[in-house]
């Protein structure tokens, strides 16, 4: 489970959302190719979720594609407001302090219900409610130490998917118990951006809100690529999905490390409060971003064989693994 | 001058059409095309997304703007991703500080994501001393000083040249002469705004942000150590086997001291060397004040020194202390909240170190003015000491020591970013100013108010006033800066109409002084005090008029009609200037130009040409029609008049005799303020005082005289005056 607080991230490198087939290349070079099509490319970057996102969409009218950038910012932002801890009025941060939520947001019910179902599915190796670990782990970080076995012991006795109760009405959390939502809140909102453009008409787009998205394929006529960079080098393309299509999820031990060997970072083992050891990182693809998303991050605590396992009950999804580095 | 009224040529008198009555008209006028003028509702940003990226071009991107505050981000492509280059605000969306003319100045600001400011740009500003006046460039150059810059410090507007002086450049920035204010209120716009967006964005919202404790320098004693201990300055933390064994207790590891209960494990002296009388008593001058140089301002350093048994492992400075690392068993905190604390690694270039000390291993720790520490407030000292239990699988069992310091709260400065750079800054800087110009008015009101006194001395008082009024030209104007101006009054209007905020006025602490006192004495005695003793353009008016004798120019006499129909012309230049503030024109800056104030003391004539002619030209129209200006032209002296018919006191004396038939103080007063009648109009006299002199002057009042020559006839009587 990923749960940063208020820390900004250090940008994920390890998904290079290369779109189109220069792989790296700048977007000038896509625009030139996409005026042959009489196709107009516009990419819209800024920030959201505590990191740098982009929005690339093309179409035969370049107001109707502006227009659909602003509402797949738009989606991102009412997103961020429902459940993004990086915000401290966002209706999950309010469920957190309060520890119920009368009328909950819409989108929130949706993360809420499927981050539920998936704990179900997996035992608990997927839980939201891992958020009391992070300022025991953040806080003996500051102190350059490892948290003791009596913190974590006292952490866990707050962690639990069984300890929230959920309904439309009202969202109920046991005393003690908070959840993050993090580890789905990209890859959901990847859906929610894809569904406005598509509202707009818009068949071809390439969506980086952290987790990636692609529709259709790039206005030149060549597929959609997505680089996968090597977690322990992000300037180097370790592999390279093509075509790619639909929605891709990365979890990895790169991003928030609380040690500098990586052995502790920002996903938690519910059982042990400790960070999993066995993978650097999980890429997931599946038809939807909060199901990439969810699988990706499972399969960082579950590991190798029961997470293969996990993704392949899950139609049209894949997984690609990599070990501890 | 013509002593009767005297007719106007008529294509004048249609004209004007003859004085008062046009004037209210033209006034009634004017007040209704303001009040049919839109107002500006707040002041808001003007850039939008194709301004922002002329600023920040290819290859930097401009992001979409948050939706909560409005910030752009400015991203830069790298490998595929994007990364955060800057955060790109307008200070005026912000921090809207209204500057020396009301309106708050607009600034382009970008602030990367660690603090520092990466640029800063005018967008707009309507700062009067840059526009037509030393020109924007001065401007422009004074904020590209921030580049480079931390907003986590208190950023200060130091004196013209100050890095250059010696100044801290992290912390200083160059001022502009003349400028004072507007630079401070731009510097203030800079600081609030980009303090505004770094609680949002960077994360350094916490209650010390920017927050600047220093150590006073001046509080050196000389002590020795155990003086220092003795006040607790220096704190000393010592561990015997006794209390380790009892804070082990229970654990399994309690068992490992050697030798007696109270044989010593650890023993640290722990001090904080900034404080001079702490630091240079520790480590002798020279390396005080070599590690202060190190250590640059606002930052921190912190002293432990092992006084113990070296060899003990328990030691936190002992064999395995990593120099340059932070220390894995010494931590610094503050209110709960660890502080990072380096070693400095002083020891490996020999620093200095006063003699009486114990002969252990020692650290000097530095402690970033970033982390928000406040040596004015408690902090402890936490030494760890860790032992194992068990052979084979061994687990480490930690238990902490700790000594808190608390100094004395006047040994240090502290400085907030939020009210550093603010407005009792200037008011510190410019005592002396205050001072004399205090000194000035407490010598200028006994004087005025005691008519049989000074001002009975005709020759006397002459030459007090011209020793005065050349005090007020080149001290109060050129060397304080402290000219009333229509300008303020614009900024009075426009706090009222749109930005509600009168802090502006505080900037500039000896004009502040004068509008007080000026508007006091318009209560008691009219507008005359500040306009014939205090505006500095009237005193230069007045000392520029004494070469009329000389040069042999006679005075134009201004026709009655005309004259009372051109002092109405202030009053519509008043309305006019004020009712543009009010309708948030820009049309009341270009117009307040009608005052030669800035051109004559504000930049000593060193102006575009036109300008200077203006103001020349005003000058050279004074030898021909005394202080034409003032008593045609000048809105600020118009407000004044309006405003002093609250006056309490009708105190220029008369007698019956006044008027009728005498007429010497009317024909004497060269400001046309004395009516035929007699009656004095308070709206146009400037408090000279010629006509009181003459009154209180036996052999100068005609009356007193004539009544004195016919006492030589009749019985002499006492004369009665007033």
């Amino acid at each position: 489970m990923s749960a940063p607080g208020r820390f900004a991230p250090a940008r994920r490198r390890i998904l290079v959302g290369a779109a189109g087939l220069a792989g790296l290349g700048g977007i000038a070079a896509f625009c030139a190719s996409a005026a042959t099509r009489g196709l107009t490319l516009r990419t819209r970057a800024g920030l959201a979720f505590g990191t740098t996102v982009a929005l690339t969409a093309a179409g035969s009218e370049a107001s109707i594609v502006e227009a659909a950038l602003a509402d797949g910012f738009a989606a991102m932002r009412a997103v961020e407001s429902a459940a993004s801890l990086f915000r401290v009025d966002s209706a999950l941060a309010r469920l957190n302090r309060d520890g119920a939520l009368e009328a909950p947001d819409p989108h929130l019910l949706a993360l809420l219900r499927f981050a539920l179902t998936l704990a179900d599915k997996t035992d608990g190796a997927f839980d939201p409610t891992v958020q009391p670990l992070w300022p025991v782990w953040a806080g003996a970080a500051a102190r350059g130490e490892r948290p003791g076995a009596e913190a974590l012991r006292a952490a866990l006795a707050q962690v639990g998917w069984r300890r929230v109760q959920i309904g439309p009405d009202r969202i109920v959390l046991e005393p003690g118990t908070a959840l993050t939502l993090n580890a789905l809140i990209q890859g959901y909102a990847a859906d929610q951006v894809m569904a406005a453009l598509r509202m707009r008409g818009i068949a071809d787009a390439f969506v980086d809100t952290g987790e990636f998205g692609a529709s259709g394929t790039h206005p030149d006529g060549t597929p959609w690529r997505l680089g996968l960079a090597d977690p322990r080098d992000p300037a180097t393309v370790a592999a390279v999905i093509a075509p790619f299509t639909g929605f891709a999820a990365t979890s990895g031990d790169y991003n928030m490390c609380f040690s500098d060997d990586r052995a502790d970072h920002h996903i938690f083992d519910p059982t042990t409060g400790r960070s999993p050891r066995a993978l650097s990182s999980v890429t997931v693809t599946a038809p939807t971003g909060l199901l990439a998303d969810g699988l990706s991050t499972a399969c960082m605590v579950l590991g190798r064989a029961r997470g293969a396992h996990l993704v392949a009950a899950h139609p049209g999804c894949a997984v690609r693994f990599t070990g501890k580095l | 001058m013509r002593s009767g009224p005297s007719p106007s040529p008529p294509a004048l008198r249609t004209a004007v059409g003859g004085g008062r009555g046009a004037g209210m008209l033209l006034r009634a006028a004017l007040l209704l095309l303001v009040l049919l003028l839109p107002t500006l509702p707040v002041w808001a940003g003007q850039l939008d997304r194709a301004a922002l990226e002329r600023y920040f071009p290819a290859p930097l991107v401009v992001g979409e703007m948050d939706d909560r505050l409005p910030v752009w981000p400015i991203l830069k492509q790298q490998a595929g991703a994007y990364e955060v280059f800057a955060y790109a605000f307008e200070s005026v969306d912000l921090a809207p500080i209204p500057g020396f003319g009301g309106t708050p100045p607009d600034l382009l600001i970008a602030l990367a994501p660690d603090g520092t400011f990466r640029d800063v740009k005018v967008i707009a500003h309507h700062e009067p001393v840059f526009l037509d006046g030393l020109g924007s460039e001065p401007l422009f150059a004074f904020v590209e000083q921030y580049a480079g810059l931390s907003a986590r410090q208190a950023i200060r507007v130091g004196r013209p040249n100050a890095r250059a002086a010696g100044a801290a450049p992290q912390t200083t920035v160059d001022g502009i002469s003349m400028a004072t204010a507007s630079t401070r209120v731009i510097n203030q716009s800079i600081l609030a705004s980009a303090l505004a967006v770094a609680r949002v964005k960077l994360g350094f919202g916490a209650v010390n942000v920017g927050l600047k404790v220093e150590a006073r320098a001046d509080l050196y004693a000389p002590l020795t150590l155990p003086d220092l201990l003795a006040r607790g300055w220096v704190k000393r933390l010592t561990v015997t086997n006794a209390a380790a064994a009892a804070a082990f207790k229970g654990t399994g590891a309690e068992d490992r001291a050697e030798g007696p209960p109270d044989a010593v494990r650890t023993d640290l002296l722990v001090a904080y060397l900034n404080v001079p009388a702490i630091g240079r008593n520790l480590l002798g001058r020279a390396g005080y004040d070599a590690l202060m140089r190190e250590l640059g301002p606002g930052n921190h350093a912190v002293m432990v020194i092992s006084a113990g048994p070296e060899e003990a492992p328990e030691n936190p400075i002992g064999d395995r202390f990593v120099l340059g690392a932070v220390p894995e068993r010494l931590a610094v905190s503050q209110g709960g909240l660890i502080v990072n604390a380096r070693d400095m690694a002083v020891e490996r270039r020999e620093a200095g170190r006063a003699e009486g000390l114990p002969p252990g291993p020692w650290t000097i720790l530095r402690i970033d003015q970033a982390a928000g520490f406040d040596p004015s407030e408690p902090w402890v000292l936490a030494e760890t000491i860790v032992r194992e239990r068990g052979q084979i699988l061994s687990e480490k069992i930690a238990r902490t020591f700790m000594v808190e310091t608390k100094l004395p709260a006047d040994l240090f400065t502290r400085i907030h970013p939020e009210d550093g750079p603010g407005w009792t800054d200037p008011w510190r800087a410019r005592a002396p100013e205050l001072g004399l110009i205090g000194l000035m008015l407490a010598v200028l009101v006994p004087v005025l108010g005691r008519q049989r006194g000074l001002v009975a001395d005709r020759r006397l008082f002459a030459r007090f006033r011209l020793g005065f009024l050349a005090l007020t030209l080149g001290f109060v104007g050129w060397y304080a800066q402290a000219q009333l101006s229509i300008v303020t009054l614009v900024g009075l209007v426009r706090a009222a109409t749109v930005t509600h905020d009168l802090t502006f006025l505080l900037y500039d602490p000896p004009s502040l002084v004068l509008w007080v006192f000026a508007l006091s004495a318009l209560v008691a005695w009219g507008r005359g005090t500040f306009c014939g003793w205090l505006c500095p353009f009237g005193a230069m008016q007045e000392c520029v008029a004494l070469l009329a004798r000389p040069l042999h120019i006679r005075q134009v006499v201004v026709p009655a009609g005309l004259d009372r129909a051109l002092r109405q012309l202030k009053y519509v230049l008043l309305f006019g200037i004020l009712g543009a503030a009010a309708a948030g024109s820009p049309l009341a800056d270009t117009m307040s130009e009608v005052e030669p104030f800035k051109t004559a003391i504000t930049l000593y004539f060193v102006r575009s040409w036109p300008f200077v002619a203006y103001a020349a030209g005003l000058l050279v129209l004074n030898l021909f029609i005394y202080k034409g200006f003032c008593r045609y032209l000048c809105p600020l002296g118009a407000g004044l008049a309006l405003t002093g018919r609250v006056r309490l006191l009708d105190w220029i004396p008369r007698r019956a005799e006044c008027g009728s038939p005498c007429q010497l103080c009317k024909v004497r007063c060269r400001y046309g303020a004395i009516a035929p009648s007699g009656r004095v109009d308070y709206a146009e006299c400037f408090q000279c005082m010629d006509c009181v002199t003459i009154i209180r002057d036996p052999a100068q009042c005609v009356p007193q005289v004539v009544a004195r020559k016919r006492a030589r006839r009749v019985a002499p009587r006492p004369v009665t005056v007033g």
